[in-house]
């Protein structure tokens, strides 16, 4: 299993009123699964994705990522399992400004141990998401679906396991954001695991199986079927 | 590195207004810093001039006011107690202290000096000047350079001859382009033959040798002044590094010549060149720890303002830094991010003070030039050195509390800002 979340609890003590924002989460990801977290604003499901990204720590409960309990990593260990095997995609994308769009995307080489050839790196990780004709660019020059996916190239760069896309298209018309969702769909194709948070059902229709989360707990995990998948996308392509 | 610098220009010039402001403090500081120091230095230069002036490797030997009359007339401190500077002359320094002291082993020549004031005229232009009166030997002692005729001889001395040497600025007020040699100018009531002149030297302090006359030291004495003593002594050594022993020797001569058996009844000192710029280098690092106290204040409030931008430049960045933690940065590549910007906008201030220092020190020194100072325009390395060093600390101790900040800032409440 890549991801083995058991019986996580996140709570947070507002001056001695303690709010459980997740309440005993089970979940298991494997390798390859194409997974979107679905759920209302105040459900928990960024908590979780958080916490599921190494960006935020349980209260309680156990995390195995590829089989290690991840309870007694330091922050810097943190930090290099986000840079080495996770890749992050933001609603408002994250570019740095007056930065090329090739230097933001070199920019999780910086802090790797395997930099190797930066700047061809990310050129090769810009080309896969077909914009290896704006490598020079500022990322303020470019329009909003090609931002998104800079900062998919972005993700993609160090060679993760896992994509975790937040709300990718949340920002973004339905022509930019239907491109994003398809390079996310061709990535699973070629193996990485992608967990996608979204409120938005069209979006998650997109994956292959949808957990619903509801006031910290999972209510729902329920694989899509592939006629709906595809039904899905002729809806939107319609 | 490189990724760093090339971060840290897109932050510096994100606001290149703020950038400079920030930065005045240490650009004063450090550039006070170094106008001082460099202005000290150009000011030793000047004051070595001045003490090497009476020549290599001497001694001097003024007239002093005995310590008991000295007490009962002013009982100051001590510091201005030659007979120049006092209204009582000490009439007991003669030609013959100068010959007795130049039979030691170690003073290879000497001189002595009186210094006499008249009217000076060439035709229809008269002068109110010095007469300075030295021994022939000056010539071989003093770093003064003749440039046209010669200096007098021993036998012009011990004759009274009425010959003397022009300084540089009087020669050319009196004779212009023409050639002085031979003329007649007038001292006083006396004739005296123009049998050179010197070039220029510029100004030592009160005295310009070049607006003076000089003349034999006996003439001076017999036809001018009227007295048989002298203002002050010069002697040269043989041997430099034992000037404190041969002074000690030159005391003791002076002291048989003039029956004085208690040294604190002295009516002389004899001061070497070390001692004479012990002094002077004493009141300079005082003055100089002075301004670089001041200095300091501005350093230190220089570094404040950039410990202020640096936290304003934290909470500007706080999306940034929240996404560069979800990227993989690490505690110290976040530290060390900001760490180098806090440094390389102190060292851009101090790279700039240093300059600013440095201009402000060659206009002092073009200054003290043009009034005819033997001033040097000098930047000591060390103190640049030193300069860009503090700088850097500033940046360092300043920078590293708002760093420290950032770097420990929670990726996903720095991310949730933005």
């Amino acid at each position: 299993m890549l991801i083995q979340l058991k019986n996580i609890i996140k709570s947070y003590d507002n001056g001695g009123v303690v709010t459980n924002v997740l309440k005993g989460i089970n979940l298991s990801v494997a390798e390859g699964e194409f997974v979107a977290i679905m759920g209302p604003s105040g459900s928990g499901k960024s908590t979780m994705m958080h916490i599921i990204g190494f960006l935020d720590r349980p209260t309680t409960g156990d995390y195995l990522f590829d089989n290690v309990d991840t309870k007694n990593f330091s922050d810097d260990d943190l930090a290099r399992i986000r840079n080495e095997r996770i890749g992050f995609v933001f609603q408002s994308f994250n570019l740095l400004p007056r930065t090329t769009v090739l230097d933001n995307v070199a920019l999780p080489l910086q802090y790797s141990s395997k930099k190797g050839d930066a700047q061809a790196r990310a050129k090769s990780a810009l080309e896969a998401v077909g914009l290896g004709h704006r490598l020079d660019f500022m990322s303020n020059q470019i329009s909003g679906g090609q931002k998104q996916r800079v900062a998919i190239a972005r993700a993609l760069v160090c060679d993760p396991k896992v994509i975790f896309a937040d709300e990718p298209t949340g920002n973004l018309d339905s022509k930019s954001g239907s491109t994003v969702m398809h390079i996310l769909e061709r990535l699973n194709n070629e193996g990485k695991t992608i967990i996608l948070v979204t409120h938005d059902t069209s979006v998650a229709m997109h994956a292959k199986r949808i957990v619903t989360i509801r006031d910290g707990d999972i209510v729902a995990d329920e694989a899509v079927a592939e006629a709906e998948r595809l039904h899905s996308k002729e809806e939107e392509e319609a | 590195m490189s990724t760093y610098l090339k971060q840290v220009k897109r932050g510096i010039s994100s606001n290149p207004s703020r950038t400079i402001l920030t930065t005045l403090g240490i650009m004063i500081g450090i550039g006070t810093v170094v106008l001082v120091l460099s202005a000290g230095e150009g000011f030793k230069s000047y004051i070595n001039a001045q003490v090497d002036a009476f020549g290599s490797n001497t001694v001097i030997i003024q007239t002093s006011v005995p310590a008991s009359t000295k007490s009962r007339n002013s009982g100051s401190d001590g510091s201005a107690n030659n007979s120049a500077s006092n209204a009582v002359p000490i009439t007991t320094l003669k030609n013959r202290d100068v010959l007795d002291m130049r039979s030691l082993p170690n003073v290879k020549n000497s001189y002595g000096a009186a210094l006499g004031q008249k009217v000076v005229s060439y035709g229809n232009i008269s002068k109110n000047t010095f007469i300075f009166g030295a021994d022939s030997n000056r010539f071989d002692i003093d770093k003064g350079v003749i440039e046209k005729g010669r200096g007098y001889s021993s036998d012009e001395d011990r004759s009274l001859a009425q010959v003397a040497v022009l300084g540089h600025d009087i020669a050319v007020d009196f004779f212009g382009e023409n050639d002085p040699l031979g003329k007649i100018i007038r001292v006083g009531e006396y004739n005296f033959e123009v049998i050179g002149t010197y070039a220029r030297r510029g100004s030592f302090g009160f005295s310009n040798d070049d607006e003076q006359v000089f003349i034999p030291i006996t003439t001076l004495q017999k036809k001018i002044l009227g007295v048989d003593y002298l203002f002050y002594a010069v002697a040269e050594l043989s041997d430099n590094t034992k000037a404190d022993a041969t002074s000690l020797d030159i005391a003791d001569v002076l002291r048989r010549n003039h029956y004085i058996q208690d040294p604190a009844k002295d009516d002389f000192k004899v001061q070497t060149q070390a001692q004479s710029l012990d002094t002077f280098n004493t009141i300079l690092r005082a003055v100089t720890f002075l301004l670089i106290a001041i200095a300091a204040i501005s350093l230190l409030v220089g570094g404040v303002g950039v410990m202020n931008i640096m936290y304003v430049v934290v909470t500007e960045r706080i999306g940034e830094i929240g996404l560069k933690k979800a990227l993989g940065a690490k505690y110290n590549d976040i530290l060390y991010e900001f760490l180098i910007e806090a440094v390389l906008l102190t060292l851009l201030g101090g790279v700039v003070g240093v300059l600013g220092g440095a201009a402000g020190a060659f206009l002092i020194s073009k200054v003290a030039q043009s009034f005819g100072f033997a001033w040097a325009f000098v930047v000591p390395l060390w103190g640049v050195v030193m300069a860009i060093s503090v700088s850097m600390i500033i940046g360092i101790i300043f920078g590293v509390f708002p760093a420290r900040n950032a770097a420990r800032m929670d990726p996903i409440q720095a991310l949730n800002k933005e």
